[in-house]
């Protein structure tokens, strides 16, 4: 059997085999070469004894009629009703590959030194010749690995500093600070999106209409904060004015040594109730991260808090703030109560250091309330507890225990061990100084 | 129904071999060689008298912000505790905070190093060979405390004897471990590193780290107290103790080791006159032979007191002259400004 892939090699063949007429070769829209048979049969020369196959041979295809553009579109496109499918999205979405990369013009499979192209033409004082040098075997290597790299890795939109709550969605996101307003250059300020979502109303003539809502914080980390809630069309515009109307809108909230809240409080707006804790320094905000992006604008570093019931981004953020509003001082308290307020720390090994007293003060009280409870409005947290793993209820979780029984201290000798001697060793290694771990040394097992 | 003693053997080839060898080298856990000063030992007994310790107690001025100031404990920062109080509350806690203040400026006692124990109890020939190596007998009794606890040793040979200092602490050690103390002391207690600690001027630290790993009586926890001590007279950096629990047993060493002579120039250029009398008393307490003994203290002619000592005991007269002097100056300065 004979087959015809190339079209050079079947030239080569039939210009020497036959003649030019028997043999019909076209180069052109359709390109048959037809063998025939008879013609074999008279002409002995050709060596061939069996029928010979047609084969066809197309020289165009929709790869050479088509432009690029149009032959990528074809791969990395997704039809109108696939996209409603949601197919080729995120992960799974194709990318044009551009073939030209690390390629160099007057640089080929041959090497081939072209001068005014790939060098200079004269260097020196010698005229430079046209020149082939040796193929570089990698060439084509280095092509394939530039193309194979390409379209598999999509660089992220946004720096992990800029991104929000979620991906390149705008919640969370920091959209710089207000626009100046009569000289007001709002110098330390910083705008965060707290909420950004269409929200549509019917119109007799319209119909249904969609508009951009966005709910946003103001602040400049000392304490000063606003929010701002806004409509518009674009999504960019509604966000704008929310800032501005936040930026007219500023409240200063007091903070405990600026980096917490001054004392433990609970709050409530709607179904949404707040739990606030005070923490020290260096714990951070563990909290809704709503809250936690208030308290970033407004420059509280150390909080607690905790959500009970209703979640609605609104109404956390304004039960929040209603409730550092409420926040009494140390002095407040004390001349409410009647009583010394007395704080005990940690670090100080409870020390009593006596951070308010009334200015009436009362020693006949009777029952002096618990400072957590007065603050918490005799609200009692919910706590719920944690249960055990699943695994404890496996039975390899009792075999577990019983191994770790046996080792629970082998970490902490080894590392004494390494401290005192530099290896683990046994305890017989003063009598016997081939009781240590690891491989023996020559000299020592010969001797 | 006679109550038995709970006793324990300890028999363990590699701690054997390393008692033994601690019998031939000596006291294994010394660092270094450099043991106590020459002071005689007598008057490091008389630490204990109530009129040196009242002495001694008042010299340490105790300092609330300083004895409750802000320290690093190693723990997860909590929020700090309120609490509301009515006043006569506020006085019950504070009375407390002082209780507590005081437990924690009880001072280490000073005392003078401990004699090796050196007693055989038995020999018994025809145990001889009879085990490849010592046996440790020790009393785990509830209720005897480290010092009287009975261990014992049967060696080889058959002797039967008591355990010595170093063989003590190593079973008081398995059996009963002191918190943060180590079984070998840590190597920061080696002259060379200790005293690169001191120029860190890190004196509490050292002490107090001292207090944890050796008895008071051990003769390395006496070598690097006052190796401490001597450096910080040095330094003349009494603040840094002033107010701690090692302020009484470091004015005990400098009085007995008669160098107070920069304590009292510290105390003069700080304005310390009160401490710089006490200081003198203590001298006169601790060594009756001395020749300013005679100058009796008068409320209200200190100043003669001490010029009494700055002439006849002192060692760094012209010093002392020179500081009291700028002391009677700054003082009329101010007595001038009031007026």
């Amino acid at each position: 059997m004979l087959s015809l892939r190339c079209l050079p090699a079947a030239q080569k063949i039939f210009s020497h085999c036959l003649n030019a007429q028997t043999a019909s070769l076209k180069i052109g829209s359709r390109c048959l070469a037809t063998i025939n048979s008879e013609i074999n049969q008279k002409k002995t020369a050709f060596p061939t004894t069996t029928n010979i196959v047609h084969q066809q041979i197309r020289f165009t295809s929709f790869f050479n009629k088509l432009t690029g553009e149009q032959l990528w579109k074809g791969v990395t496109s997704v039809s109108n009703a696939g996209k409603k499918r949601g197919r080729g999205k995120g992960n799974r979405k194709k990318f044009a590959k551009n073939l030209n990369r690390g390629q160099v013009i007057g640089v080929g499979k041959a090497n081939i030194i072209w001068p005014g192209l790939t060098t200079p033409v004269i260097r020196g004082k010698e005229l430079v010749e046209r020149q082939k040098l040796p193929e570089d075997p990698d060439r084509e290597a280095r092509l394939i690995k530039i193309r194979n790299e390409m379209g598999r890795f999509r660089p992220l939109k946004l720096s992990p500093i800029e991104r929000g709550w979620s991906g390149s969605k705008m919640p969370g996101r920091s959209i710089g600070p207000p626009d100046p307003l009569h000289g007001e250059m709002w110098e330390g300020f910083d705008t965060k999106v707290l909420e950004l979502k269409t929200v549509t109303c019917m119109t007799g003539n319209l119909g249904r209409t969609r508009r951009q809502s966005a709910f946003v914080v103001t602040g400049n980390k000392q304490g000063l904060c606003g929010i701002g809630l806004a409509k518009a069309i674009d999504p960019k515009a509604a966000m704008k004015t929310a800032k501005n109307k936040a930026a007219q809108n500023l409240l200063f909230v007091e903070r405990y040594e600026g980096h917490t809240v001054i004392h433990d409080f609970f709050t409530q707006f709607g179904h949404t109730k707040i739990f606030v804790t005070k923490m020290p320094e260096g714990y951070g905000l563990v909290c809704h991260r709503a809250i936690r992006t208030v308290c970033e604008v407004i420059g509280i570093t150390d909080l607690y808090a905790k959500v009970e019931g209703s979640t609605n981004v609104k109404n956390v953020v304004k039960a929040f703030l209603i409730g550092l509003m409420k926040q009494k001082s140390h002095e407040q308290l004390a001349d409410e109560t009647g009583l010394n307020v007395v704080e005990f720390r940690q670090e100080t090994e409870f020390y009593p250091e006596v951070v308010a007293a009334p200015i009436v003060s009362r020693d006949d009280v009777k029952e002096v309330p618990d400072y957590k409870q007065y603050c918490f409005d005799n609200k009692v947290v919910l706590k719920k507890k944690k249960p055990p793993p699943f695994y404890t209820k496996e039975p390899g979780w009792l075999y577990h225990l019983v191994k770790m029984e046996n080792a629970r201290n082998h970490d902490k000798v080894r590392k004494q061990l390494r401290f005192e001697y530099g290896f683990l060793r046994s305890f017989l290694y003063d009598k016997y100084p081939e009781c240590r771990a690891g491989p023996v040394k020559k000299e020592e097992s010969e001797s | 129904m006679m109550k038995t003693p709970l006793i324990t053997v300890f028999k363990q080839i590699g701690i054997l071999s390393r008692l033994n060898q601690l019998s031939i080298t000596g006291n294994r856990r010394r660092l270094s060689d450099s043991g106590a000063g020459g002071v005689d030992h007598d008057i490091k007994s008389r630490f204990y008298e109530p009129e040196i310790l009242t002495l001694l107690k008042k010299l340490t001025r105790p300092d609330l912000q300083k004895i409750f100031r802000k320290r690093k404990l190693g723990l997860r920062l909590e929020p700090p505790e309120y609490k509301f109080m009515t006043t006569e509350q506020l006085e019950q806690e504070r009375k407390k905070a002082d209780a507590r203040a005081a437990e924690k400026l009880q001072m280490p006692p000073v005392l003078p190093p401990r004699k090796e124990i050196d007693e055989v109890i038995s020999e018994d020939p025809n145990l001889a060979g009879f085990e490849r190596s010592n046996i440790v007998f020790t009393d785990i009794t509830f209720g005897k405390s480290d010092v009287n606890r009975l261990i014992v040793i049967r060696e080889t040979n058959g002797r039967l004897r008591k355990a010595n200092w170093d063989e003590r602490f190593r079973m008081n050690q398995v059996y009963f471990p002191a918190e943060g103390r180590k079984m070998n002391p840590p190597s920061l207690f080696k002259q060379e590193n200790m005293l690169r600690l001191c120029e860190e001027q890190r004196y509490e630290f050292l002490l107090d780290l001292a207090c944890i790993q050796f008895e008071p009586d051990d003769p390395e926890y006496l070598r690097i107290t006052e190796t401490v001590y001597d450096s910080i007279d040095e330094a003349q950096a009494y603040e840094l103790l002033r107010s701690t629990r090692h302020y009484g047993p470091l004015m005990f060493h400098l009085v007995t080791n008669r160098s107070i002579d920069n304590v009292l120039v510290e105390n003069l250029q700080t304005d310390r006159l009160e401490d710089a009398v006490w200081a003198i008393s203590l001298y006169h307490l601790l060594h009756p032979e001395s020749k300013s003994k005679s100058t009796e203290l008068i409320p209200g002619e200190e100043l003669q007191f001490i010029k009494s000592y700055i002439e006849t005991d002192s060692k760094k007269r012209g010093l002392l002259e020179m500081s009291l002097q700028t002391y009677l100056n700054t003082r009329e300065v101010q007595v001038q400004r009031q007026q």
